[in-house]
C-alpha cells in the first residue's frame, strides 16, 4: 500500500484507535493497529476484542490500496513528534515506512491474517441521534455503574429505546441513575442492550462535534455507532440487568428541595470528618432546614445547617456522600430534590428533566 | 488527653517519671487451672495439649514439667520424650476464657485501660489511679494479690514505663515474679540482656547483628543509629529505639482485630470430601460465634489447606456486604475448599478478615441483595438467641444438625472420645 495524508488528520485516527488497543494482550495481533487503504480512504481499525473501533481519514491519496498491521503505540507515538504536515504511509517489503519530510521510520509488520475481523456498521435498523444527546445521556448515568468485580451485569450501561425515547440506566447495586432523552426519529421501536461502561465512553470520545447526527444499531451481540469519522462497536455484556423499575418509588412521603451548589458545598464539608471506612453523612429534616451531621470514630464530627424546603415528618436518613455528591456533580438545575419514605427505604434525587438518581441510604446502628 | 505512655522525651535527659505500665503475665495458665481444680494433678509434670499419636502440641506446661525441659509449642511425643511420666490433659478452652474473663475484670477494677494480649496476658495502664489506688506499683501488688486470693492462680507482673520494658520485667522474675523497672536502672537492665530479649528480634535478625559483633543490648545501644538503619531499614530504628528504651506505643484497650479464625492439623490425612466439608462447618460456626461474641463481622473469607506434602495454599474471597453468620462464612469458605485440587489434607482452616464493628454503618443494597444484618431478619434474632446458650453452657450446647453425627466441639475439646 502506499498513501499521503495530512499528518494531523492520523495523529487524531492513531489516537482514538490506541485508546482502544490494550498494552498487552493474550492474543498480540491486537496490539497492533490494523490500516486499511482503499481508493478513497484510510482506514485503522483498534479493538481489544471487547471495543473496536474503524476510524476513517478522507480526502488522503492512495497511490496503492493494501493493507498493514503496525504496532500501535510506536507508529502514534512517532506520528504525534512529526513536524511535517503530511505524511506518506508505504509497505516496503515487510515493513511499512512513515515518511514526512525529511524524517522517517521504518517498523515491521505482522501478517494482517493474524487480526480479528471486525464488523461493518449496519445502516438497516438503525436509530438517529443527536451526539450530543448519547454524551449527555452517558455522562449523566455511567459514573453510577458498577466497577469492582463481580456483578457482570452492572458493568454496563442498560440502554433502550421505546417510541422517540433514549433511555440509560446504570446501577452498582447501591445507586441508580436514569436518564432519557429524544430521539431524531418518531419511532425507534423498542430495543435494550447492556453496553459495557468502557465502550460507551469510547462512543463519547469520536463524537466530538455535538451537533452531528449519528446513527446507532442494536445488534445482536453488539451495540454499534456510527458518526462521519468513525463506526465503534461495543460487545453487550450478555447478562440480565437488575429489575430497576421495582426500586423507583412511585410515591413518597418526605421531599426535600434545596440549592443544589450549596448542598454539594455542605456535603463536601461535612464529608471531611468521615473515614473511608464509615463513610457516612446523616441528613436531619426539618420544615425549613436541613441538619447535615458526619462523624467517625478516630477524627471527630461536623454538622452543617442549610435552609431547604422540606414537607413530610420530621426526620433522619444516612447517605454515603460520595455517592450524592457524583450525583450532584451533574445536576442541571439550581434546585435538587430528594423524596424518600423511611430512613431505610430508598431516596429518589431528581437532578434535571427526565433524570433521577436513586440512592440507598446507610443504616447506621443495624 | 493523656501524656502518651513512657513520658520519653525527645533527645533530652530521660525525665524521672514514675513507671505506669503493667504487663502481667499468668504462669503456665491453662496448666495453673487445670492444677487448681484437681488438686491430684498438683507437684506433678503437668501438661495441656493435644496427643502424640496425634501429633499434638503442647500448648501449656507446668513448672514441673518445665524442669524436664518441656515447654509450649513443642511437640507432644517429644514432651513424651523429655519427661516420660508428663501427665497430659486435652485443652478446656470454655474453662480458660472463662477464667480470663475473671482476670480481666479484676484489671478493669482498677484501670479502663487493658489491653488484652491472649487469654493470660494482657497490657494495662495505671497513670492516673493514685488518688484511688495508689501508683502503679501498688496497682501491680493489688491485682497479683486479688489474682492470687480470688482466683487461686499466680501471675507474673512488670511494672515500667513503657510496654517493651514491661513486658520485658514480668519475664525477668517468672514464675511468681513482681518486677519493677525504674526509669533510672532502664540502662542497668537492659545493657546485659542478650539482643534476642529485644521484641522484633527474631532468630535471623540475632545471627544478623551477631556477624557485627552485637550480642547484648549494650552493644545495640552503642551503635549509630544511622548504621543500624543501613543495615537493618526501617526496622533498624525499631530495634533501635528499644536498646535504648525508647517505646512510645500505648496502651489501647481497643486493639483492633485484624482477623480471626481458626485451624487444626489432623491426626490423619483426611481425603474424604464431605469429612473436609463438615470439619470446615464446624470451625466457621466456632469463627462466626467469636466474631459475634467480640461484635465483629468480616468481609475476606480465607482459606488455608495444607497437603500431606506439607505444601500449603490459601484462597481467598471478598463478598460485598460484612458477615459474621456460621452459614455464610461457611458458603463462602466451601466454595474455596472446593477450588482447591483434591487430595489428603494434612491441615484445613478458615479464617476472617477485613473486620469491621457490627454497629459500623452499613451500606444498604438496592436490589434484594443478601442482607444478613438487618435486625429483622429471621436468622438474626434466632442466632443471638443461640449464641445466649453457649455463652451460658458451653459452645457445644448446640450445633448445626449436619454436625450432630460428629461428636460436638465441646465433647471433642474434652477429649471424653477423641477416635473417630
Amino acid at each position: 500500500m502506499k498513501v499521503l495524508c495530512e499528518r494531523e488528520k492520523l495523529r487524531e485516527g492513531l489516537t482514538v484507535a490506541t485508546s482502544v488497543i490494550p498494552m498487552k494482550s493474550t492474543r498480540p495481533a491486537v496490539e497492533n493497529v490494523y490500516l486499511v487503504a482503499t481508493d478513497d480512504a484510510l482506514e485503522l481499525v483498534g479493538t481489544d476484542l471487547d471495543v473496536a473501533v474503524r476510524f476513517r481519514i478522507e480526502d488522503v491519496k492512495v497511490e496503492e490500496p493494501g493493507t498493514a498491521l503496525i504496532p500501535a503505540r510506536v507508529a502514534a507515538d512517532f506520528v504525534r513528534d512529526l513536524a511535517g504536515d503530511t505524511v506518506t504511509l508505504r509497505t516496503k517489503g515487510d515493513n511499512l515506512l512513515i515518511e514526512s519530510g525529511d524524517d522517517c521510520c521504518e517498523l515491521t509488520t505482522i501478517d494482517p491474517d493474524e487480526y480479528p475481523v471486525v464488523a461493518r456498521f449496519e445502516e438497516s435498523d438503525s436509530v438517529r441521534v443527536m451526539a450530543a444527546t448519547l454524551t449527555r445521556l452517558v455522562s449523566r448515568t455511567s459514573f453510577a455503574a458498577a466497577r469492582e468485580a463481580g456483578r457482570y451485569a452492572m458493568h454496563g450501561i442498560l440502554t433502550q429505546t421505546e417510541g422517540d425515547e433514549l433511555k440509560m440506566i446504570a446501577t452498582d447495586g447501591r445507586r441508580l441513575a436514569m436518564a432519557s432523552a429524544a430521539l431524531e426519529d418518531a419511532d425507534a421501536g423498542s430495543k435494550s442492550a447492556i453496553v459495557p461502561t468502557k465502550g460507551m465512553q469510547l462512543f463519547c470520545r469520536v463524537m466530538d462535534d455535538p451537533t452531528e447526527l449519528v446513527a446507532v444499531h442494536f445488534g445482536e451481540s453488539q451495540f454499534c455507532l456510527k458518526t462521519t469519522k468513525a463506526e465503534v462497536f461495543a460487545r453487550l455484556i450478555d447478562g440480565e440487568f437488575p429489575r430497576y423499575s421495582a426500586v423507583i418509588p412511585p410515591s413518597t412521603e418526605n421531599r426535600l428541595e434545596a440549592d443544589a451548589t450549596t448542598l454539594t458545598q455542605k456535603l463536601k464539608l461535612v464529608a471531611n470528618v468521615t473515614s473511608s471506612d464509615t463513610r457516612a453523612v446523616r441528613l436531619s429534616m426539618e420544615k425549613g432546614a436541613l441538619t447535615i451531621f458526619g462523624r467517625s470514630a478516630s477524627t471527630g464530627e461536623a454538622t452543617a445547617h442549610m435552609p431547604v424546603d422540606f414537607d413530610g415528618k420530621p426526620g433522619t436518613i444516612a447517605f454515603n456522600p460520595d455517592y450524592l455528591i457524583d450525583g450532584l456533580k451533574n445536576c442541571e438545575s439550581d434546585t435538587v430534590r430528594l423524596e424518600f419514605n423511611e430512613k431505610t427505604s430508598p431516596g429518589k434525587f431528581t437532578l434535571g428533566e427526565n433524570y433521577v438518581y436513586i440512592v440507598m441510604p446507610i443504616t447506621i446502628d443495624a | 488527653m493523656r501524656i502518651p505512655a513512657g513520658g520519653v522525651t525527645l533527645g533530652g535527659p530521660v525525665s524521672n517519671q514514675p513507671p505506669t505500665i503493667l504487663h502481667v503475665d499468668m504462669d503456665a495458665f491453662y496448666a495453673s487451672v487445670e492444677m487448681r481444680d484437681d488438686p491430684s494433678l498438683r507437684g506433678l509434670p503437668v501438661c495441656v495439649g493435644g496427643e502424640a499419636d496425634k501429633r499434638g502440641v503442647i500448648a501449656a506446661a507446668s513448672y514441673e514439667a518445665r524442669r524436664f525441659g518441656v515447654h509450649s509449642a513443642m511437640p507432644t511425643a517429644q514432651a513424651r520424650r523429655l519427661c516420660p511420666d508428663l501427665v497430659l490433659l486435652p485443652a478446656n478452652f470454655d474453662k480458660y476464657t472463662g477464667v480470663s474473663r475473671e482476670i480481666m475484670s479484676i484489671f478493669h477494677r482498677y484501670t479502663p485501660i487493658v489491653e488484652p494480649l491472649s487469654l493470660d496476658e494482657a497490657f494495662l495502664d495505671a497513670s492516673g489511679t493514685e488518688r484511688l489506688f495508689g501508683d502503679a506499683i501498688a496497682v501491680g501488688q493489688r491485682i497479683k494479690d486479688d489474682i492470687k486470693r480470688e482466683l487461686a492462680l499466680v501471675a507474673s507482673i512488670g511494672v515500667a514505663p513503657s510496654k517493651f520494658l514491661a513486658k520485658l520485667a514480668s519475664d525477668l522474675d517468672k514464675p511468681d515474679g513482681f518486677r519493677v523497672i525504674q526509669e533510672d536502672e532502664i540502662r542497668t537492665v537492659l545493657d546485659p540482656l542478650p539482643v534476642s530479649k529485644i521484641f522484633g528480634v527474631g532468630p535471623r535478625t540475632a545471627k544478623r547483628l551477631e556477624s557485627l559483633g552485637v550480642l547484648t543490648v549494650a552493644d545495640l545501644a552503642s551503635r549509630s543509629r544511622a548504621d543500624v538503619l543501613r543495615e537493618f531499614g526501617a526496622s533498624g530504628a525499631w530495634i533501635h529505639d528499644l536498646a535504648h528504651g525508647i517505646d512510645t506505643r500505648r496502651v489501647s484497650p481497643n486493639r483492633v482485630e485484624k482477623s480471626h479464625g481458626m485451624e487444626r492439623t489432623f491426626a490423619e490425612d483426611i481425603g474424604d470430601p464431605e469429612e473436609l466439608r463438615l470439619l470446615l462447618y464446624e470451625f466457621c460456626e466456632e469463627v462466626s460465634f467469636e466474631l459475634r461474641n467480640r461484635g465483629l463481622r468480616g468481609r475476606t473469607v480465607t482459606l488455608k489447606a495444607r497437603y500431606a506434602n506439607f505444601k500449603t495454599v490459601t484462597r481467598s474471597k471478598t463478598v460485598d456486604i460484612p458477615i459474621n453468620g456460621g452459614k455464610r462464612i461457611y458458603g463462602v469458605a466451601r466454595e474455596l475448599l472446593a477450588k482447591i485440587p483434591e487430595a489428603p489434607l494434612r491441615l484445613l482452616g478458615v479464617q476472617v478478615s477485613n473486620l469491621s464493628d457490627v454497629r459500623a454503618p452499613i451500606q444498604t443494597g438496592l436490589f434484594n441483595l443478601p442482607d444478613p444484618m438487618r435486625p429483622d431478619a429471621p436468622d438474626s434474632r434466632t442466632t443471638e438467641a443461640l449464641d445466649k446458650l453457649r455463652r451460658r453452657f458451653g459452645r457445644g450446647t448446640v450445633v448445626p444438625a449436619s454436625l450432630l453425627r460428629r461428636r460436638s466441639p465441646k465433647r471433642e475439646r474434652e477429649g471424653e472420645d477423641e477416635a473417630k
